[in-house]
This record gives C-alpha cells, structure tokens and sequence, in this order.
C-alpha cells in the first residue's frame, strides 16, 4: 500500500547536462578516454591506471589434486599479490567442501591487505572519493572479493567435476555492481577462456573512473552497463537509478544500485529480531552469521553491515570467514573477549569454535522471499550445540529500545497480499534509514555546536580550536532535542547512546566530523584572509615580517589544494593574486627567491 | 524527439580497416598505423533520422583469430551488423561470406546487414571487383557499398543506409524518452511525540 504512491513522486531528473549534450549534438564518442567524464583528473592516465581505479585484479581459481585450491591466473599479468594474499584468496574462493554448492554461485569476501603499499596511484585514486558517501569509500586495509563460483560434473576430469572461480579484487565495495559484472563476464570465461578475460579487461580500463554523482557508461563485453555512484550530497533515500523505458538486456543494462542489497531476503529468516539486530550492528558487538552457503553468508552480513547507513560500520567485518583465514586465531582465541567484528561461516567447525560468542545468527536454506521466520523468541545461547540447530537469534541481549510491532505487521501483511519483494524491501530500507536518523541527528546536532562562532576567527591569528566532546553535556542536550523528536520508539535511548560512545562506530564517525569540520574552520579562515586588505597591511611590516607571510600564505595554499579544503569558489586564486601582489611590492632579488615554485 | 539506442557491430577480417571505419565516422579523423584491436572497442555517435535521435552504440570487433569465439557477445542484440573485407584481399571477401553464414544461423533474427568494401582508394591493387560484390550483398538482401576511411568515402553514408532500414517504432505511448529517473522512496509522514 505504502508504494502505491511511488509512481508520482518518482521525480523525472534530466540527465547531467553533458550527459544530454552529447546525445542531442551528435557529438563523437563520448566514452572515449580522456572524455569529458573525467574532468578532475589532470594527470595523464597510464594504461591500466583506468583498470586499477575499479579494479586491483582478476583471479582465476582452480582444484587441482595434488595441490588443492589455487590460483590459476592473475590478470593483467603484472598486478601484484603477495604470497599471504594469494593463500587468502584462495581459501575464500570455494565454498567449504560440505556446502555443496552445484551449479552457478555468487558470494562475496573481504580480506586484510598485507601491509606497507600504498602508491602513488592509490593516492590519486583516493581523490575520486572525496564525493562519496562514507560507506563507499575505498577500503582502506583490507580488498574484497567478488566470487562466480562454478560447479558441474565432468566425468571428463579426474576429480569427477569442474569447478572455478572467477574472482573480482577490489577496495570498493560496490558488491551489486560487481555482481552484476561477474555474471556478464564470468560464464563466457568459463567457456571461451583467457581471450575472454582479456577482452573484459581490456574494456575496463577505457571505462571512465569511478567518480560519484555522475551517470557512469560502461561498456562490457557487448554489452553496455548503466550505474550511477551515489554521492555524499545525496538526499537519503533519492540515490536509485532507474529506467524510464524498458530495455533489451543484450544492449545496454540499467543498474539501479551499486551496492544495495535486498534486506528483506536477507533479513527474512530473522525477521522478527531485526530491530535488535540494528542496535547489535551499531553498538559494534561480536556477531556471527552461521549460514549453509557463503552466498547467504555474504549477504546476510553486508545486510548487518549497511542496516546502519549512512552510519559507517567501523569495525572489521567478514562476510565469508573460513579456517584458513589468516586472522582466524586472533577472532576465535578464547583468552579475551570476542572482538568487536561480524563473521559470516559455513563451516559446522565454527559452532563449536565460537560457542563462547556473545550473538549467534544461525540462518537455514533462505527460504523464497515470501516465507518468513516463525521463531518469535531470542534463543538461549546454551541451546545452541552443533550444527543440526535450528535457525534463529541466539543471544543473551536485551535491547534497549523496544520492539516497533507496527514495521513487523507492515511486512507481514505485505507478505500475505504478496507484495514485491522490491517493495518490501524498499520499506524495510526506509525503516532502517529513519531509525539511524532518529539516532544521529541528536549527535549531529550536538557536534555542530561544538563549531566556534564564525566572528571568532580572525584572520591574523590561527583558526580556533573545535570544542571537545562533552559525553555529560551531549546527554544533557538529550533531553530537549533528543530522538523523541523524530522516532516514536520507547526505550533506553540514553542507554543506547551511552554504549555507542564507547564503541568503535562512535569513534570513527566523530573522527570523521572532526576532520571535516576542521577543514571547514580553515577554509573559514582562509576566506577570511583573501577578504583582507593584504597591501595595506604589509606597508606597517618589516621586510622579514612580509617575506615570512608570503611562506605562510603560500603553505596555507599547497594545504587547501592538498586537502581540498571546501572553500567559496575562486578563493584560491584570489589568494595565489595577493602572495604574488605582496612578493611584487619587495625588492627584486627577494621577488625571484619567493616566486620559485614551492619545493614539495 | 526520441532517442534510440541501436547496437551495430563491425565484423571481418582482421586488417580490412574496422576501426578505421569506426574513427572515421566517430572522430572524423584517420590514422594508418593503429594498433589491433583487443576483443573489442566501443564508441558511440548519435545522429538524427527524420524524427529520431539514433545513438548508434558500435562495437568493433577484433578481427584475429583468437578472439573470434567472442563474437557472439557482440552481435547478439544487434540491430546491425557492418561487415567488412578488404577489397584488394579476396581471402577477406571468403571470411566476409563465413560471417553471414554464420549471423544467418546464430544472429538475432531481423539484423540488418550492411557489406562494406574498404579501402576502395588502392583500386589498383584490387582483388574483388565491385560487382560480384554488389551481386553478392543483392543476394542477401544486405546494404552495399565500397568505401574508404582513408579517404572518408562512403562512410557516414552506411551509417545513414543502416537508419534506413531500422524498423521505426510506434512512440505514441509517449514515454518513449530515455531520460534516467532517480527515485525517491516514498516518505511516510514523520510522527512526532509534541
């Protein structure tokens, strides 16, 4: 019923202006390198440089039977893996033996980067991301694999079946999109081999990079693939792609989103514990996601993950962990607390191993999305012994907030009138985003106030400092502009909030303020500057006193282009006319020393 | 004005001047010394025919032999396939011939063809004469012409022949535009307590 409305607010959008231009003017190749999708990116791109930017590598993993698992093919040839990596991918691209997984499988894994590499290109990529939303920035430590799994007898080999893995590596976590490109190239591999791989990358690397907010073609294989990458100026909620008409699936694909996965299937085995599981995944405890398969594993742990959006997860999450993994002794070891991290297994080796673990989903066979969860009750945590338990919540939690009923009757009854999943899935988003909302925007609010009044920064002395995180003074404001305001959820909200600050989703969302607002003081000041009087003011210095300016001005300069500090537009240049007005007013010899490029 | 996306593939030989053609078109411009191309290169041009906007959407295949099995990929979906020889290489004329055999047995069933001699500007070296040519393109019911991306003969004019024959749409539904709709979920009424 909610969506009924859907058709009219569905908001026609023109298409990006250049986008449209060169439909309308005939205008060649618009997908070319170095066409107009890359406007911000100066430097001269190198072959590969456009592949990188999506892409670290492809791998090709086989059985062999003297050799187990291993990695067939790296492309392109030169990309590089250390050994350590190449064990992790390997591992993490079959299903464990006892999943028997026949036929075509997609899943997904991520993996710590071995450490001490970080290139020039992976700075200049970084750049591209400064638009991004948080949750789809580059992963920083860590790749993810995107996996097409395949698995059919062949009475022609040895082992008695053929089985492969086409493998995606990559720090960005568009798993949709990935998906989707898997399965357009990976069963043509499969058939017609390396050409193939080599065809795919090929168009890869003319693809414009990934910059966010643009509609993005890209070409592939024959086929053209539509996306757009949210941006961080976004309105929640608005950053869908979609068709107006229907298309042919042979000619050009529309994706409507990147990285969205359908939380309704998802969550539907635990369903009615999905509000706890929230505040489990915002508070950062230790989860594990036991599932029959590592695609529902997969899934089911990047559905924990992004049921907090557009809160970033912080801490490390794994959506298919296996025995083998290189962090599995440092996760199971029973000395110290479970670490604060989501795992999703398969392996039944795991139920013992993490038997001490505070939070248990055990999900069975996922059911047609229709059918759902009759298991009301958070289990006993004691109850849960092998592997033949029954699916559900097993926990000792009791939530602080209390259960929304009216979401579960919504869902349930979009179930009995055989609602689209997309739709259900789409309501479900919605709840999620506004609960998050109702929980963050106290703490936004809060934070904005710890900005020092603009008539306090002067431009003669250095930006003023951020006022520190009170907790008492924050809890305080609760009171009055708490989440009341917008959430009609009863509960322990102080409670929540109180456990929230400690836990590393609060750190790394206020560090991520604080750098912003930072930056933000400095462009303040730095606009403040480019407003002064800068002739008249050197006329009362000394002639050190203005060369010493000048090297201030010229630093404050290299920072605001280095950190693309958010200053008014031609601020810069209005800056870079003063240093150069003030150098001309000393005597020449100084003039030639300061005009010399600042050495980096 | 409507828009069109329609899906052309450049099959044949390699060597005979696929991506020649395709810059010709696209860029206007000619460059004797490119590269192979690998698997296959994509580039697009719209141009406006009689009420329409066709955006041609070109794949150019690459024409050697270890790519060959991919070619499905390519001309599945296609509106239009471009076939091209080399008309002083009869060789490429016989491969031509194996590509329609084999778009008639695997490619979509309504594909326009279009055969395309190139580089008719070297005619003294030529193998293929233009009439067993045009007789053969007659035979199957194909667009003919000899062309020269060199020397830009013919070509903008095989792209026109190829909007020719497109079957045109009814668009009288009106949502025939192409425009991209960003959505926005619908937003309940926000309850508050005050």
């Amino acid at each position: 019923m909610a969506l009924q409305g859907q058709e009219e607010i569905e908001e026609q959008i023109e298409e990006p202006e250049d986008f449209q231009e060169q439909d309308v003017s005939i205008s060649p190749a618009e997908e070319l390198p170095n066409g107009p999708g890359d406007e911000d990116s100066d430097p001269v791109l190198l072959p590969w440089d456009r592949f990188s930017a999506w892409l670290h590598c492809i791998c090709v993993v086989g059985f062999d039977l003297e050799l187990g698992q291993a990695v067939e093919v790296i492309y392109p040839h030169h990309s590089k893996l250390t050994e350590k990596e190449k064990t992790s991918i390997c591992y993490l691209s079959f299903p464990d033996s006892n999943s028997g997984c026949l036929g075509d499988t997609q899943f997904c894994f991520r993996f710590r980067q071995a450490s001490g590499r970080k290139s020039s290109l992976a700075c200049f990529l970084d750049h591209f991301d400064r638009d991004a939303p948080v949750c789809l920035k580059r992963d920083q430590g860590h790749y993810y694999g995107y996996v097409y799994f395949r698995q059919v007898r062949d009475k022609s080999l040895k082992r008695g079946y053929f089985q492969k893995s086409l493998v995606l590596i990559s720090k960005l976590p568009y798993v949709t999109f990935f998906h989707s490109l898997l399965k357009l190239i990976a069963p043509e591999y499969f058939e017609k081999q390396e050409p193939c791989l080599e065809a795919a990358c090929n168009d890869i690397d003319r693809w414009s990079t990934p910059y966010p907010g643009k509609i993005l073609t890209l070409p592939i294989m024959g086929v053209v693939m539509k996306v757009r990458i949210p941006a961080c100026y976004d309105k929640p909620g608005t950053s869908q792609l979609v068709q107006a008409s229907q298309n042919d699936a042979l000619v050009s694909i529309v994706l409507p989103t990147i990285h969205e996965v359908d939380l309704f299937r998802c969550f539907c085995p635990v369903f009615f514990h999905i509000q706890m599981l929230w505040e489990l995944v915002l508070l950062g405890e230790a989860l594990v996601v036991m599932a029959p398969s590592p695609a529902e594993s997969s899934d089911t742990v990047l559905a924990l993950v992004s049921c907090i959006s557009p809160l970033r997860y912080c801490s490390d999450f794994r959506p298919y962990f296996t025995i083998h993994d290189s962090e599995f002794k440092e996760y199971t070891t029973r000395t110290q607390a479970p670490p604060s991290v989501i795992l999703g297994v398969t392996n039944p080796f795991f139920a013992k191993t993490l038997q001490h673990w505070p939070h248990i989903i055990r999900i069975g066979d996922m059911k047609q999305a229709g059918e759902m969860a009759k298991q009301m009750k958070v289990k006993k945590l004691k109850n849960l012994k092998t592997l033949d338990s029954k699916p559900g919540v097993y926990s000792a939690y009791k939530p602080f907030l209390s259960r929304d009923e009216e979401i579960i009757k919504q869902l349930q009854k979009g179930v009995q009138q055989k609602r689209p999943s997309a739709a259900q899935n789409a309501i479900l988003r919605r709840y999620f985003l506004e609960l998050t909302q109702s929980f963050i925007i106290p703490l936004e609010r809060y934070v904005a106030s710890l900005m020092p009044l603009q008539k306090s920064i002067s431009p003669w002395k250095s930006p003023p400092q951020l006022r520190p995180f009170c907790q008492e003074e924050f809890m305080k404001s609760l009171e009055k502009a708490g989440p009341q305001l917008t959430s009609r959820l009863k509960g322990d909200w102080i409670g929540l909030y109180r456990h929230f600050l400690r836990c590393p989703n609060f750190d790394g969302w206020f560090r991520n303020r604080r750098k912003e607002m930072t930056q933000k003081l400095e462009a303040l000041h730095l606009e403040a500057l480019c407003d002064e009087d800068l002739k008249l003011r050197i006329q009362r210095h000394t002639e050190v006193e203005i060369v010493d300016l000048v090297l201030k001005l010229k630093d404050k300069l290299t920072q605001a282009e280095r950190e693309q500090l958010p200053v008014r537009a031609g601020t810069l240049a209005k800056l870079q006319s003063h240093i150069e007005s003030v150098i001309l007013s000393l005597p020449e010899d100084l003039q030639g020393i300061l005009y010399k490029p600042a050495t980096p | 004005m409507a828009l069109r996306e329609l899906k052309v593939c450049l099959l044949g030989d390699t060597g005979v001047g696929k991506s020649s053609i395709v810059w010709r078109f696209v860029e206007d411009s000619f460059d004797p010394n490119i590269n192979p191309t690998i698997g296959a290169s994509f580039m697009t041009k719209t141009v406006q025919y009689q009420n329409e906007l066709h955006k041609f959407l070109i794949w150019d295949t690459a024409g050697q032999e270890r790519f060959r099995a991919l070619a499905p990929m390519y001309y599945r979906g296609s509106a239009a396939a471009i076939i091209v020889y080399d008309i002083t290489k009869e060789e490429s004329f016989q491969t031509l011939k194996n590509w329609v055999k084999e778009l008639r047995q695997h490619g979509p069933p309504n594909i326009v063809v279009a055969i395309a001699g190139n580089k008719c500007d070297l005619s003294d070296a030529r193998e293929v004469s233009e009439k067993d040519a045009k007789d053969y393109a007659d035979s199957i019911h194909a667009i003919f012409v000899e062309a020269s991306a060199k020397n830009a003969i013919n070509i903008n004019e095989v792209f026109i022949a190829i909007s020719q024959r497109i079957p045109v749409v009814d668009c009288g539904g009106g949502a025939a535009g192409k425009g991209f709709k960003l959505r926005r979920q619908p937003s309940e009424t926000r309850r508050t307590c005050c």
